[in-house]
């Protein structure tokens, strides 16, 4: 059913498969842009992906104006200001960002710096504070999970005040994402679980929370389905360049799914639970997907029952009568929870994943203050985020 | 010469006045109940002294401003500095359809009605002290619109409250 008004905005042109890296120059050359600035981070150096992706230079003619590689787990103003000054002094006029959502959203921030020619992000924090189209941005996502490479939002952290800044602007999207099985393929198997669920719990997420549109639901279904399809085999044998490539498209389907239909409950948890706990966040989205679910169930019982076509296939949707399809969902993630971690060791209860029962008042505080949880088709209070928090630890 | 006039848009005074009655009666609202509702007290003691908040229309307004003052909230005219928290109606017809109340704050969010520029944990914060204001000045079947869940507040509690506020609490303000 169609929401009584909704919006939907992806402008970014996505090249996907076999040696889709080797296409930027040529891509670079459409956007006009000549002399690229590349940021990436140590894991993706050490990965030796750097290697792959400069290599696709080669015979282009395209100079790449400077490598930042130093980018720290959590985007920081501080790297920002930097690589906004590598590039002025190498004299760049694009960005090409390499690696899972740091990187990305690093890279993001030092756009707004250069176009704005500013050194002070503060400026441009919040929603629609930017009023003109930012320099040629390229993305190539390591991770496929984050799905940052299709998203509108950057979160950078400001050391100065101690404070999460977060931009929301649609200038804020890639002029291309470039998603080259080769670059997915390195990723050890948990991190490989721990992704996959990151993107399927967007997707999940966006299909069944207040902002769901037509279009972006046709995004998430088939993003989960895909995942369903793919995921154990990604884990499995990370050589597997198809489920690979399968994994990468999904997350970055799924990435446009939520970038225009907000995620929820699981969220907001997820991003508590890593603030308090360092969880890493697919770990979360892991675990809290089948519980909020739960919470959620009486108000999401239409819209989850018909995603269990797409995570559990025709025939077990067609033998499922309506009214159970929603619970037989939960049921089936809850099985494919079981399998990854008896494949990857993905941790299926806060415990597990190092969270202590001592920290389960301060996740449900921050968590009822996550802007995530606007957007959650039931309330939450307090009392009901440590419900859900107590089930799953 | 073209025959080509240009068009200058007129303004819609109706929405416009409509929209400011209720702004000012939902800050009346807001100052009264902080007073008087525990649980308000209890989300607006985490906003530091000094604390602003605007509801405002763009781009003409009307606007709403909102000054934590002595542990308090009181409606202020105008301030020097830019408000800490604002949301931003995108238009009079977006402001018209949540302030009547036609449409709750969580599908306006979800319909792209609004921006909110600031800290999105006092956002969530006031969304809340905004339910519970809700249930104080509507009934029920009003309130199951608006909101997700209707804050928990005793029967009686809830009337009485309503009473004084629309008879003594609306005019002192207190």
């Amino acid at each position: 059913m169609l929401p009584s008004y909704y919006e939907f905005y992806n402008p970014v042109k996505i090249i996907s498969g076999s040696k889709a890296l080797d296409n930027i120059p040529y891509e670079l050359e459409l956007l006009n842009a000549k002399r690229p600035l590349v940021v990436t981070d140590k894991g993706v150096e050490n990965a030796g992906l750097m290697k792959v992706f400069l290599d696709s230079f080669k015979n282009s003619g395209i100079e790449i104006g400077g490598i930042y590689s130093d980018v720290p787990p959590d985007s920081s103003n501080s790297v920002v200001k930097a690589i906004a000054k590598i590039y002025r002094e190498k004299e760049c006029d694009s960005i090409i960002a390499v690696g899972g959502g740091s990187p990305i959203d690093t890279a993001k921030g030092v756009n707004i710096l250069v176009t704005e020619n500013s050194n002070d992000l503060m400026e441009f924090e919040g929603a629609d504070r930017l009023k003109k189209p930012l320099k040629p941005f390229i993305v190539v996502p390591t991770t496929a999970g984050t799905g940052s490479e299709a998203t509108l939002v950057a979160v950078i952290y400001n050391e100065e005040k101690n404070v999460k800044m977060e931009f929301i602007s649609g200038y804020l999207l890639p002029n291309l994402a470039v998603i080259d099985p080769r670059m997915t393929e390195t990723m050890p198997p948990k991190i490989t679980a721990a992704t996959g669920m990151d993107a399927l719990t967007h997707a999940v997420e966006a299909f069944t929370c207040l902002q769901k549109n037509p279009i972006s639901d046709a995004y998430a279904f088939s993003a989960i389905k895909i995942i369903s399809h793919n995921i154990l085999n990604a884990v499995k044998n990370g050589k597997d360049q198809k489920a690979r490539l399968n994994m990468a498209n999904a997350a970055t389907m799924a990435g446009i799914a939520f970038s225009n239909s907000m995620v929820g409950a699981v969220h907001a948890l997820g991003h508590s639970a890593g603030a308090v706990a360092k969880v890493p966040h697919g770990v979360a989205m892991s675990v809290f997907l089948p519980h909020g679910l739960e919470y959620n169930l009486e108000k999401i019982k239409d819209s989850l029952g018909e995603l269990l076509l797409a995570l559990s296939g025709p025939e077990i949707f067609a033998a499922t009568p309506k009214e159970k399809r929603a619970l037989k969902f939960i049921e089936d993630l809850r099985r494919l929870q079981k399998q990854l971690f008896d494949e990857a060791s993905l941790p299926m209860t806060l415990k597990d994943a190092g969270v202590t029962e001592d920290m389960l008042g301060t996740i449900a505080t921050k968590a009822i203050n996550d802007g995530a949880l606007m957007m959650n088709p039931e309330e939450m209070s307090h009392e009901d985020a440590m419900k859900v928090l107590k089930k799953a630890f | 010469m073209s025959s080509i006039k240009s068009y200058k848009p007129g303004r819609k005074w109706f929405k416009t006045i409509v929209c400011k009655v209720v702004m000012v009666i939902l800050g009346r609202a807001f100052q009264v109940f902080s007073r008087h509702d525990h649980e308000i007290k209890n989300e607006i003691a985490a906003w530091p002294e000094g604390f602003t908040l605007e509801l405002n229309v763009l781009p003409f307004g009307p606007r709403l401003l909102i000054l934590k003052e002595d542990g308090k909230i009181r409606t202020v005219g105008e301030i020097d500095e830019k408000p800490e928290l604002s949301v931003n109606f995108k238009n009079i017809e977006s402001a018209f359809l949540i302030l009547t109340p036609l449409m709750g704050v969580p599908r306006g969010f979800a319909e792209h009605r609004f921006i909110v520029i600031g800290d999105v944990a006092k956002a969530m914060a006031f969304t809340r002290c905004l339910n519970r204001i809700l249930a104080y000045l509507y009934p029920d079947f009003l309130c199951r619109n608006l909101m997700r869940r209707i804050p928990e507040i005793n029967f009686m509690k809830r009337m009485s409250k309503r009473l004084y506020f629309y008879t003594i609490g609306i005019v002192t303000g207190s």
